[in-house]
């Protein structure tokens, strides 16, 4: 099921933080997620940590997807997980796909983040890590 | 009595005896990757269903339409040109690389990489780049940079530079043109070549930090300026590989390019330019993926469609304005991390594609492409794979050995016939940029890419070694890193510069350049006069940014 315990679709935003253009994968992802049947907005390119945690206050979205091909995965994910977090946004699932070295899998795993989706994933995968942590009671 | 045997058969008897067995294969079905669908055989027959005519549409290697080629000689006169687009690190780091890459037999000159902060018009201490600089290709701030990247390096032996500036496009040409004026080089000695075409940016690549429209204009600013400054050189080069990588068939590339070079064409002839004096300094460049024949019939067709375009369209009466350049690179999307040397043979095979389709100019990339920048190593195997082809094969020995093979002629003219569907399509909506602006393209490539995923992710689209063949783990390669000191040293250099440069005149020269930016003038002269007053690629965005506005990223509800 691809619904919330207040019983509204799962609502997520994914988006490119940082200055790498490459979108293929993010717009791939935001189409299987729809057709899962989860509500997405695709936030575009180039966004900062703060703008776009004001997207997800916004749009009251239960994850966030950041996708990084660029190299700079861990100081990215860093701040935007510091920028949802100044926003009361703890609660915020954050998922990270892209390219994302060995090494830097260890950093993020410190920061909490978990759900890391590199070249290879399916998107089954991604949809089901999704289904089974999204925070099933979210503060409305 | 046996009857005697038949020397002669007619298609419908051999299709009729071999019904059964046609109908088997071990696909459903079969298509090209822009879902046409593939015959188990092709003769004359289908050739004469489309209409074919050789002289027509064929035609002779260095006459027009130039299916078979613009060099009547083909590649027996001079070989393809082998270049390898690099960048990384600092213009020092850089700077070692190419003069690697030219002592190993790269013959296409020096393509440059650019970092994304440059790209986008940032210094490198600008707060947005400080975890870029120099990770995906050279950090450039400004003309002490660039001075310091082709040192030692002889423009005259080189032939030729390519960057992908396409948002900074004037930017790049100013370095150069800057450049070869200190070092006293004339502009016809090496041919500069930049990308220019922030079109595609919008739509795939992702670079642009302006509104479309003052995108094109400082783009055609360049080319004005170009063809009476420098008019050896070649000012544009619309691009279809990005667009294609992400998600769009081998078709819509070159529809889509196609229609971004009309927009280009009649914004430069709104400026009062005339097709017949820039004609052949346009660049068309592509990518070459694993779909064999439909690339070659890509290049063929491509040639043949943008050659009547510019005659028919835009009045180009001339042969000269009719005969572009026509640029393609091996693709490093379907280059795998999974089994890496497996992308040896992709890259041969894509390499190969391209030169039967004719292109004189290519690239390749390299085989740990989809692990980071190429190692020396593997920049050297695609240097050699070239070779191979050039001097072990026979391959160049004759112009244009698949003109005349049933199927690779049928492909042209479907592909033809459908470039041109495509065009007309974007016409009725007002042309690229009001495409653009519909999303028309963007939703075209990334509905394109969830397809692709899906089928792979079904098997019904196999990639060796990812969704079958995976097999054991892959003998490691070793991985190109980065030098961690290049932020440290480029903040240095750029505190330096600073520091060192006439501040009146760094003054002076932005002054007149947001002024002739905010007029409508062609920006050119004003950032010609930046560059040599050492004014920093930020600095110039800066004033671009301020005076057109800043791009605005999209918020798509799905």
């Amino acid at each position: 099921m691809s619904e919330t315990t207040a019983g509204r679709p799962i609502r997520v935003v994914v988006t490119k933080v940082g200055l790498d253009g490459h979108d293929r994968g993010v717009k791939v992802i935001a189409q299987a997620l729809r057709d899962a049947g989860m509500e997405v907005v695709y936030a575009g390119l180039r966004r900062t940590p703060e703008e776009i945690a004001r997207i997800v206050l916004e749009e009251d979205a239960d994850v966030l997807g950041l996708s990084i091909l660029s190299g700079a995965v861990v100081p990215l994910t860093r701040r935007t997980r510091e920028a949802l977090d100044a926003q009361g946004l703890e609660d915020v699932l954050l998922v990270v796909g892209g390219i994302v070295p060995v090494e830097s899998r260890t950093e993020l795993d410190k920061l909490g983040v978990k759900g890391i989706f590199g070249p290879g994933s399916s998107l089954a995968e991604i949809i089901g890590y999704i289904r089974d942590n999204v925070p099933k009671e979210r503060a409305l | 009595m046996n009857k005697p045997e038949r020397i002669f058969q007619t298609y419908d008897g051999w299709l009729e005896r071999h019904r059964d067995e046609l109908q088997q294969g071990w696909r459903k079905s079969f298509e090209t990757s822009s879902g046409i669908p593939v015959k188990p055989l092709y003769t004359p027959r289908d050739l004469e269903a489309q209409g074919w005519s050789y002289e027509r549409d064929a035609g002779y290697p260095g006459d027009v339409p130039w299916t078979r080629g613009f060099i009547p000689g083909g590649y027996r006169k001079q070989l393809w040109e082998i270049e390898m687009y690099a960048g990384f690190g600092s213009a020092e780091d850089a700077n070692k690389r190419y003069r690697y890459l030219l002592s190993q037999g790269s013959t296409g000159g020096v393509s440059i990489a650019l970092d994304l902060p440059t790209q986008i018009g940032f210094d490198s201490d600008h707060p947005m780049a400080r975890d870029e600089i120099g990770q995906i290709g050279v950090a450039l701030t400004s003309l002490a940079d660039v001075e310091v990247m082709f040192d030692g390096i002889p423009l005259e032996k080189i032939g030729h530079i390519f960057t992908t500036a396409n948002c900074i496009g004037p930017v790049a040409f100013a370095w150069l043109l800057a450049l070869y004026e200190k070092r006293g080089t004339k502009t016809g000695e090496c041919i500069v070549q930049i990308q220019n075409d922030p079109i595609k940016e919008y739509i795939a690549r992702g670079t642009q930090f302006l509104p479309i429209e003052a995108s094109v204009k400082l783009a055609t600013d360049a080319v004005q300026y170009c063809s009476t400054e420098a008019p050896e050189w070649l000012p544009i080069s619309i691009s279809g590989s990005h667009m294609k990588q992400s998600g769009g068939t081998c078709v819509q590339e070159a529809a889509f390019t196609i229609c971004n070079g009309i927009a280009y064409i009649e914004a430069c002839l709104k400026k009062g330019m005339k097709i017949d004096d820039f004609g052949h300094t346009v660049e068309l460049h592509f990518c070459t993926e694993m779909d064999f024949f439909e690339e070659v019939a890509k290049y063929r067709s491509v040639r043949k469609v943008w050659t009547r375009l510019v005659r028919e369209r835009f009045g180009g009466i001339t042969e000269r304005a009719q005969h572009f350049r026509l640029h393609a690179a091996t693709s490093g999307r379907p280059l795998t991390a999974q089994q890496p040397l497996n992308n040896v043979a992709r890259i041969t095979l894509q390499a190969l594609a391209q030169i039967l389709g004719g292109c004189e100019q290519t690239r390749t990339a390299s085989f740990d492409e989809a692990l980071g920048i190429p190692t020396q190593e593997a920049a050297r195997t695609s240097i050699r794979t070239n070779q191979i082809i050039a001097y072990e094969t026979g391959i160049p020995y004759t112009v244009d050995p698949l003109g005349g093979s049933y199927y690779v002629e049928s492909l042209t003219k479907e592909f033809e016939r459908q470039i041109e569907a495509t065009i007309r399509q974007v016409d009725e909506m007002g042309g690229a940029l009001a495409a653009v602006r519909k999303g028309f393209f963007q939703k075209a490539l990334a509905q394109g890419a969830y397809r692709e995923q899906c089928a792979v992710e079904r098997g019904d689209q196999v990639i060796v070694g990812v969704n079958r063949f995976q097999g054991d783990e892959p003998r490691p390669v070793p991985v190109f890193k980065i030098d961690p000191t290049v932020a440290e040293r480029q903040f240095a250099k750029l505190k330096a510069v600073r520091e060192k440069r006439d501040a009146a005149k760094v003054q002076a020269t932005l002054a007149r350049l947001r002024q002739d930016c905010a007029s409508g003038a062609n920006v050119m002269p004003a950032v010609l006069e930046c560059v040599k007053a050492y004014v920093t690629i930020g600095e110039i965005g800066q004033v671009w940014r301020e005076v057109f506005g800043e791009y605005v990223p999209e918020t798509i509800r799905l």
